[in-house]
């Protein structure tokens, strides 16, 4: 049978490559860590790959901005290579300061445009917001969006957060409106019972309490919370899981593998 | 030289100034009435006016949230100065000479990611408006107390 290859791109300060490994091999991919340098060195190994993964962390420190010097470098030295494969069709996830990496490069929300037209700002809080938090995948998100990767999730699903600048702001109200009919917003920060949270469920101000988003055609998808942080029921602070084993974040990996097996 | 300063761009939430104005109320000063942060970057070396533009937009700033200035060093004491914030008192604190900044040594390399290959120096400072009538004492305190560590940085009131 067909291995699927991830690439997990990583450079100075990313930090959540391993798990984002783990996560992937659970689901039986092959994962290789790239650091940024290897790659540019040698463009053309990145269409080796079935999926794409930029992992959390901090990358070169989160000077100036968080995710923005990774940004410009993947843009301005491998923008046409991670373009293409957004194009193509194949799996791209950014997992918090990689869907600020996304973001910023502007792969999402339109990898079309590939301008930067959303952003990912400081906290309202302006502090480091740490905690597991409620996400909403509304069923109408659920059913009618072309995400790839958010398939049979629960309605509600709960994953840990960990970052200072995560309040995503779309440009303006046109791009909120066209985020909302195409089913482009993902997840969205909610209370236990899907009513809308506040402080600190919401844990950064998002606009319209946005959590994750990915293109239209689902493949490119981006989200504050760390689902590789919960793949295993061992991981919730309740031990809560599905087949009294696994937790959700494992359903969202296994997913884009799936996809790329069957398609 | 060139200094360029990044701004919030009107409607958006200047957290961290928010975050500072209440932290000074802890000091039980109460006549500070708002603060507006904006990070500060002095580029030096062989770039021209287009080069520093051109950083500012692509590296320094975001598009969606903020706006910037960019001004020659000759020209900082001239009306490029934004008006709005003439009436504010200014604290500048940058780290001192000698001391490692982490994030110049980014900036540098993010300017040469940018495709301009050319031997700058970077100077980078955090610079707080503080609205409200005060004297320099109170400010000097406000400096110690909150927004520099004296050991590795130092601070300006203008």
């Amino acid at each position: 049978m067909k291995k699927i290859k991830v690439l997990i791109l990583r450079t100075a300060g990313t930090n959540c490559d391993y798990e984002t490994q783990a996560a992937f091999e659970l689901c039986g991919a092959v994962v290789d860590c790239v650091h940024i340098n290897t790659l540019i060195e040698r463009k053309d190994k990145i269409f080796e790959y079935d999926i794409l993964a930029f992992p959390g962390g901090f990358s070169y420190g989160d000077d100036i901005a968080s995710g923005k010097i990774l940004a410009n470098e993947v843009k301005n030295k491998l923008g046409d290579e991670v373009r293409e494969i957004a194009l193509s069709g194949k799996p791209i996830i950014g997992i918090c300061n990689g869907f600020q990496v996304l973001v910023k490069m502007g792969l999402l929300p339109d990898p079309k445009l590939f301008e930067q037209i959303s952003t990912l700002s400081y906290n309202d809080s302006d502090k480091f917001e740490c905690r597991w938090v409620y996400l909403k995948t509304e069923k109408k998100v659920k059913n009618e969006s072309s995400c790839i990767w958010t398939k049979n999730l629960p309605d509600i699903i709960s994953l840990p957060i960990a970052h200072g600048e995560g309040k995503f702001i779309p440009g303006d109200k046109k791009l909120l409106d066209i985020l909302n009919k195409n089913n482009q917003i993902v997840f969205r920060y909610s209370a236990k019972d899907g009513s809308d949270p506040g402080y600190p469920l919401a844990p950064n101000g998002s606009v319209e309490q946005i959590a994750g988003i990915c293109n239209t055609k689902g493949n490119v998808f981006g989200l504050m919370p760390h689902p590789e942080r919960y793949v295993f029921a061992l991981q919730h602070p309740a031990k809560e899981g599905f087949d009294g084993k696994y937790g959700c974040g494992r359903i969202i990996f296994q997913n884009a593998v799936n996809f790329v097996k069957w398609s | 030289m060139f200094e360029i300063e990044i701004f919030k761009k009107k409607g958006f939430k200047n957290s961290h100034g928010e975050h500072v104005l209440s932290d000074i109320f802890e000091l039980a000063i109460k006549d500070i009435t708002k603060v507006e942060y904006s990070p500060l970057y002095l580029i030096d070396g062989d770039i021209n006016l287009s080069e520093a533009k051109m950083t500012a937009v692509e590296l320094l700033s975001d598009k969606i949230t903020e706006s910037y200035a960019v001004r020659r060093y000759s020209d900082l004491n001239s009306k490029t100065v934004n008006l709005q914030m003439l009436s504010a008192s200014v604290i500048e604190v940058c780290y001192k000479k000698g001391v490692t900044d982490t994030v110049v040594e980014s900036v540098m390399k993010a300017v040469k990611d940018l495709g301009i290959d050319k031997d700058i120096k970077v100077r980078a400072a955090r610079k707080y408006y503080l609205f409200g009538t005060v004297s320099k004492t109170v400010l000097n305190i406000i400096a110690t107390k909150l927004l520099a560590n004296t050991l590795v940085q130092e601070y300006k009131i203008k």
